[in-house]
């Protein structure tokens, strides 16, 4: 199934929950099977992932809440400050944990589009497609949530 | 501290720009501290993300879940077959290039002009109207006259005063364009020589300060927000004193 991927790891992305995203990714898969009349042609990527992002909106603030609480909790603390070994904390896997708990932790309007432009490779217009917002939006989003992402980032390195 | 021309040079690390406006991106980058520290971080996050990052793969279980529900799935027979092929979903269908082209053509726009552009565009203006003798739509030496010419005409509202006491006598006005942005211009004379002074919206554009393009020298200047240019072929200093009085009435 194409775009299956792309669309399971967007609404992985979003929600912060393996449960959600599939309940979201099913949502979205048979919505786009019965609103195929809209799709105007061009590629169907975009057009998906608008769908999978409307299914998140709309899941409402109740999936929202449980994602918040459904974030890494792993015991990251207590991990780097018994970790006797910095390079072992540079390691390619704790490295990525990082990366990944620090995207999680950005809010949403910042995540959802870096994870678009870094991870599924969308243009500016598409992403301004998928997320409704004018592609001057998209651009200064994307900037901000790159200088956070950087600052949050190097600021956990120091740690 | 924040350089205006930084969404262009992420738009052009992103792959956004072809043609002139990635090699202006690249100049800039080239001359702009903070850009070209922006370009370096945004490569090194990048690398990091693309190659760190957890990519989530859809499991098996939710795959065959959903094949098993659009199965049951009572489809109009129409699209049933588009559905089965693989271009629906590849994506392979005319019209991705004309809206790539828009897509790049839209950044372009509504992107603020760089220096270059404006200083190239003021210089053109001003040549223009000399040359087709259109240097002014409303000829007026008083500011009564002049300064409601221009509502509804332009969104900007310019201040016009007259400074023929100190040998700069109001002429006129017209509308022109800088860069694609509808301009008031206020036409003063000085001896001989003509000096247009464009007025514009500031959208955020780095002003070129001085500039010299084919004969004609430009004074750029912001002011709350509007954009200033006075645009002349006299000299640098006589231009200088034009500016300091516009300054002086409009500060
Ligand atoms: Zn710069």
């Amino acid at each position: 199934m194409p775009h299956l991927d792309a669309a399971y790891n967007l609404a992985r992305w979003l929600t912060r929950s393996p449960t959600d995203a599939e309940d979201i990714v099913q949502d979205a898969m048979l919505r786009a099977f019965r609103a195929f009349d809209g799709f105007r042609g061009g590629d169907a990527k975009p057009w998906l992932l608008a769908i999978v992002r409307n299914c998140w909106r709309n899941a409402g603030a109740d999936a929202k809440r449980r994602a918040q609480t459904a974030l890494p909790q792993d015991d990251d603390g207590g991990l780097v400050s018994t970790d006797p070994d910095p390079e072992a904390i540079a390691m390619d896997a704790s490295q990525s944990r990082k990366l990944d708990e620090v995207i999680a932790l950005l809010p949403n309007e910042f995540r959802e589009v870096l994870v678009l432009r870094e991870m599924e490779d969308m243009s500016y217009r598409e992403i301004a497609e998928i997320t409704g917002a004018p592609i001057g939006t998209v651009m200064s989003r994307l900037a901000r949530a790159r200088t956070m992402l950087r600052e949050r980032w190097t600021a956990r390195d120091l740690v | 501290m924040n350089c205006p021309e930084l969404l262009r040079t992420q738009a052009f690390l992103d792959g956004e720009l072809t043609g002139d406006a990635a090699r202006e991106a690249e100049l800039h980058i080239a001359t702009c501290d903070e850009c070209r520290a922006f370009s370096a971080r945004a490569a090194e996050l990048s690398d990091a993300m693309r190659a760190n990052i957890t990519q989530h793969r859809a499991p098996q279980a939710l795959h065959n879940r959903i094949s098993a529900l659009l199965d049951k799935e009572d489809a109009p027979v129409a699209f049933i077959p588009r559905w089965r092929q693989r271009e629906f979903w590849t994506g392979a269908f005319s019209g991705i290039g004309a809206s790539a082209l828009a897509a790049a053509l839209t950044i372009f726009v509504m992107l603020p002009p760089s220096a270059e552009t404006l200083a190239q565009s003021v210089a053109d203006a001003h040549t223009n109207a000399l040359m087709s003798g259109k240097v002014i739509q409303v000829a007026s030496s008083s500011h009564h006259t002049v300064k409601p010419w221009f509502a509804g005409k332009v969104e900007v509202s310019p201040p016009v005063a007259d400074f023929a006491q100190q040998g700069f006598p109001l002429i006129g006005g017209r509308v022109d364009k800088v860069a694609g942005s509808r301009a008031a211009v206020v036409v003063y004379n000085h001896g001989r020589h003509e000096i247009d002074l464009f007025v514009w919206p500031d959208k955020g554009a780095r002003l070129p300060g001085e500039s010299t393009r084919h004969g004609y020298h430009a004074i750029f200047w912001k002011n709350g927000d509007l954009n200033f240019a006075a645009v002349c072929d006299m000299e640098g200093a006589e231009l200088h004193k034009f500016v300091n009085l516009v300054r002086t009435e409009s500060d």
